[in-house]
């Protein structure tokens, strides 16, 4: 294998970490990470072995003759739901086989889609909140109840926001959310009727329900990546815990 | 249940649905569909409820719908099947028995009366049940559709139009 070859192994093997991380980072299940790091690599001719773990993956290519191979390890990102990352990442692994794409043309493709915008922050803010209003209706809340859970999940998201911007542990801004919406959805059960509210107390939390992490947890257990499946649903599990000390610690503070 | 209220369940799952996907910026190209396959299934599992059947297998019969639906719109919106199915199972999620679980945990933990203990503990461990098993139900519903394709991919799936192999993811 001359230089060159060699030089191209080493390159795609960081660019298949980076796909790999990415993926991860974005909400990607095991399988669909595997897969696609799998079918970028067979577009090269290469073999691949992986380990994938939460926050870390080990990626081994191998030449078509087993002479040269590339190890390598990389940390992931600190998770952060992007759809859009993992659909965009999908989409280039099939163009990447189907039209023959060179190192630079992945790297440059790369490159965009991490540079993608977010949906503006005031655009988030208000149909994450109508999404809490939703919840509180299909939870046979009244209009009025609905109106409490709008403005709670707005400033439970915003403190979320803020919070995770500060550089908290991820974990404790979950809480910050859930105690702000609940502080907030819990101020009528206090001075009103206690009764009357519980709809918008029980679902001014729900933005914060940890949906990803589940259910990528489901299917990698399913799948047969039982430790990472394990990983993925303390992680959830651990949220949800957080959301409902959020919860407590109103209800001690108001003493419903 | 009059027809009215089966409006109201349509719009807000999907609507539940949308803000999901939002928060976890979907592509654009996607938020029509999540919204319509988020309100479908809170639709169906509307009135399978509504027709007697328990939330547990309800919320399975949905969550497998939106799983299907998903399969078929990774499909024309080139997008993995997964960027449909997680903010569309979310509105099903069941949030107000899981809040009464966490009262009646809070409940227990303190100081209770013994007779009055035996009911709470009762209504608490039914919640907690229930919520576990709607929240499997809705994973599984998701992802089995998926696995009894036994396909690596969505993309070597047929629904509907043959020879329409774009790039789907």
């Amino acid at each position: 294998m001359d230089a060159a070859k060699q030089n191209e192994m080493v390159q795609l093997g960081h660019i298949l970490l980076q796909v790999g991380s990415l993926l991860m980072s974005a909400g990607a299940n095991t399988g669909r990470i595997r897969i696609t790091i799998t079918r970028i690599a067979d577009a090269f001719g290469y073999r691949t072995e992986m380990l994938i773990s939460h926050r870390t993956i080990m990626l081994t290519l191998l030449s078509e003759s087993d002479e040269h191979f590339f190890t390598n390890l990389k940390r992931t990102h600190p998770h952060g739901v992007n759809f859009k990352i993992l659909s965009g990442i999908s989409r280039m692994s099939w163009r990447v086989v189907a039209e023959k794409w060179s190192l630079e043309q992945i790297n440059a493709e790369l490159a965009r889609l991490t540079a993608l915008p977010h949906y503006p922050r005031w655009l988030t803010l208000t149909l994450v909140s109508l999404a809490g209003a939703a919840f509180c209706r299909l939870a046979n809340g009244s209009p009025e109840d609905m109106i409490i859970v709008f403005a709670a999940s707005f400033l439970g998201l915003l403190v979320r926001q803020e919070t995770v911007r500060m550089g908290f542990n991820a974990y404790l801004c979950v809480y910050f959310a859930a105690l702000t919406a609940a502080l907030v959805a819990g101020l009528p059960l206090k001075l009103d009727a206690p009764n009357e509210h519980e709809p918008a107390f029980a679902t001014c939390v729900l933005f914060l329900i940890p949906g990803v992490p589940l259910i990528n947890s489901f299917s990698d257990l399913i799948d047969g990546n039982i430790q990472i499946g394990m990983v993925r649903g303390i992680n959830g599990l651990i949220i949800a815990f957080a959301i409902a000390l959020g919860l407590s610690s109103a209800v001690i503070i108001y003493q419903i | 249940m009059d027809w009215l209220t089966l409006v109201e369940k349509f719009l807000w799952s999907g609507t539940a649905a949308l803000g999901f996907a939002v928060l976890f910026n979907v592509p654009p190209r996607t938020l029509l569909s999540i919204f319509a396959i988020g309100a479908a299934g809170g639709l169906v599992r509307a009135l399978l409820l509504e027709a007697g059947l328990n939330a547990v297998l309800a919320s399975l019969a949905g969550a497998t719908l939106v799983g299907v639906l998903s399969i078929s719109a990774a499909h024309n919106k080139h997008s993995p099947p997964l960027v449909f199915a997680i903010p569309a199972v979310i509105p099903m999620v069941p949030g107000l028995l899981a809040y009464r679980m966490m009262i009646g945990l809070i409940k227990l933990s303190g100081t209770l009366p013994p007779e009055a203990y035996s009911q709470v503990l009762y209504e608490t461990i039914n919640s907690a049940l229930r919520v576990m098993f709607i929240l499997m139900s809705l994973a599984g519903g998701v992802a089995i559709p998926m696995l009894l394709s036994r396909k690596e991919s969505a993309k070597h799936l047929h629904f509907g139009t043959p020879g329409d192999e774009d790039d789907v993811a």
